[in-house]
């Protein structure tokens, strides 16, 4: 089974083809062009480099959300357009799980967590004993604060001695995470910290196989959050 | 020679809509999906929500376009979508999707300006039209004088200083209660009352030249309407009436003049304020006394559609001016 992945829920704009549990070729770009200009060259481009046209891919892979709105819904509605013109079935991967998905064989809570901006994060809770992350809580938006103290209260609850932080919301606060986690806060190295498509394909995979694909007719980011006039209308969750 | 179908795919505002059409002229599907019940509520577009309604319409709103015309996915030659200007994320949508869509099938990428996109409109419907002309584009966010060499050559005379007129229309008809949208709302009223029982300035500035200003319009509307409140009922059906005239005029004047310098005998109008009757009435009359032929797109045709970018694509697509896989969006117009 031949996967293209495809995110761009957050800074990084990635694009991946995964065949099973192989990553054959990733692309991750953490720089300043926009996903709207980069995201279809790359994947242009990561198919020329392994002799593969659209035909020879299986399925579609992309990260729902939560993340950046607009960022969400450029890869979503390439991976929309795609799917419809090629006629290739799509998984939907929560982006949160994707960012889990770069830790395995952990005995610490791992926590994924996303500026959200307005001083809150985008987070999930995850144990990730073998290779496949199992979400324990989330996906939510709380501030910073919040998330911290959720974290501390099931590391606990747990017995995990250790706490993971994987996310651009971690750079975003990171001073205060470390003074107040301390030794229990287990460093990642750089290339684990941010969603790879790859990491997102390797879960699709899981989905495919369960037969879990998304109706592209329907398919929509998961946003978490209201847009602001509705909640000034007063509205309540989504 | 073989015909060229091309799908226009257009998201730049509150309208997810798809269409195909063949060799630039003729509509073999026009489908268009209209959010203006959910922005209703909150008093205009609300960008993020618009966005939000185009992810989740865009595939259906497509597949209907094809289904419409009776055609397959492969029957295409080209994708046409709409990039500038507009609001951003939504644009994105469209722009993302059609990049998708082209790639996938091995089709060219067209990008579109949104306002050539309605000029192109009247060419649509009628092939009858002589160059050079004038265009008037009037819509919630242009208001422009257009000196029209060709189909696709032309110079900008005259803009508006302040408000667009379509944006002066939603403004004030917020202001009097009328809802939203505003050029609507206010022709309705305006049917149930008499210009001319209250008075409001025609905004000319230099009689001369081509510039528009709406903004001292809207403030005179809105300060009379305070004034007048409560004292009568039916004043504010009045009220609109002179206020949809007072705008009106000045439009077919300043139209009418650069028809007569520029020297042409066509008037084409452009953009969903041509929506607007009493627009196109007063065009077609006072041009008529001075034999000038005014061309107006049908009523679907005025407001937002993707017929329009098919159609424009067409030429792009026989001069091989494709877009490369990396174009972007862009809100504001870089140029006319
Ligand atoms: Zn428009």
């Amino acid at each position: 089974m031949l996967i293209l992945a495809v995110d761009s829920s957050t800074p990084v704009a990635g694009a991946a083809l995964v065949d099973e549990d192989r990553v054959i070729i990733e692309s991750f770009i953490n720089y300043k062009k926009t996903h709207s200009e980069t995201l279809l060259p790359t994947i242009n481009r990561i198919l020329r480099e392994c002799d593969c046209s659209i035909t020879d891919i299986d399925v579609l892979a992309v990260t729902a959300g939560p993340g950046s709105f607009t960022g969400l819904r450029i890869g979503m509605a390439a991976v929309k357009g795609i799917s419809m013109a090629a006629d290739k079935p799509v998984v939907a991967v929560s982006t949160l799980d994707t960012l889990a998905g770069n830790i395995a064989g952990s005995d610490a809570l791992v926590c994924t967590l996303l500026d959200a901006r307005k001083n809150e994060v985008y987070c999930g809770f995850y144990e990730v004993s073998g290779t496949c992350p199992e979400r324990i809580k989330g996906p939510m938006v709380c501030t910073p604060e919040t998330f911290l103290s959720i974290a501390v209260e099931l590391a606990a609850y747990k017995h995990q001695e250790k706490i993971i932080l994987l996310g651009d919301g971690y750079y975003r606060y990171s001073e205060y995470f470390d003074i107040e986690l301390k030794d229990k806060l287990l460093p990642v190295p750089g290339h684990l910290m941010l969603p790879r498509a790859a990491a997102a394909g390797v879960l699709a995979v899981h989905k495919a196989r369960q037969g879990e694909f998304e109706d592209v007719y329907h398919l929509r980011p998961l946003y978490i959050r209201l847009s602001e006039a509705e909640y000034r209308l007063g509205k309540g969750a989504v | 020679m073989k015909d060229i179908l091309i799908l226009g795919i257009e998201t730049s505002c509150d309208e997810t809509a798809a269409s195909i059409v063949k060799n630039g002229c003729g509509i073999l599907s026009n489908v268009i999906n209209s959010q203006i019940n959910i922005h209703q509520q909150f008093g205009g577009v609300v960008p993020e929500i618009a966005s939000r309604k185009h992810i989740e319409n865009i595939a259906m709103v497509v597949d209907n376009a094809f289904k419409e015309a009776g055609l397959s996915y492969q029957d295409i030659d080209g994708v046409a979508v709409t990039n500038q200007p507009g609001l951003i994320g939504a644009l994105l949508v469209g722009l993302s999707f059609a990049k998708g869509f082209a790639w996938a099938l091995d089709r060219p990428l067209l990008a579109v300006n949104h306002l050539h996109g309605h000029i192109y409109a009247n060419i649509l419907e009628h092939q009858d039209i002589s160059f050079p002309a004038v265009c008037l584009v009037v819509s919630g966010g242009h208001t422009s004088l257009l000196h029209m060499k060709d189909i696709d050559s032309y110079a900008v005379i005259g803009e508006t200083r302040d408000d667009a007129a379509g944006e002066a229309f939603d403004k004030v008809a917020r202001f009097l209660g009328l809802g939203y949208p505003g050029g609507p709302a206010i022709q309705k009223a305006a049917a149930l009352g008499k210009a001319g029982k209250v008075k409001l300035p025609r905004v000319y500035l230099d009689k001369n030249d081509f510039e528009f200003s709406f903004s001292g319009l809207k403030t005179a509307a809105m300060n009379l309407w305070k004034k007048m409140k409560g004292n009568e009922e039916l004043a504010v059906f009045d009220l609109a009436a002179e206020f949809q005239q007072a705008l009106v005029e000045v439009l077919v004047e300043k139209s009418l003049k650069a028809a007569k310098i520029y020297q042409v005998d066509s008037i084409l109008m452009a953009g969903g304020v041509a929506a607007n009757q009493h627009l196109r009435l007063l065009m077609k009359e006072k041009a008529g006394q001075e034999n000038i032929k005014v061309f107006c797109p049908s009523l679907p045709l005025c407001t937002d559609n993707a017929a329009m970018i098919a159609g424009i694509a067409y030429h792009q697509y026989i001069t091989k001016s494709y877009a490369p896989l990396d174009l972007n969006a862009y809100p504001g117009l870089l140029s006319l």
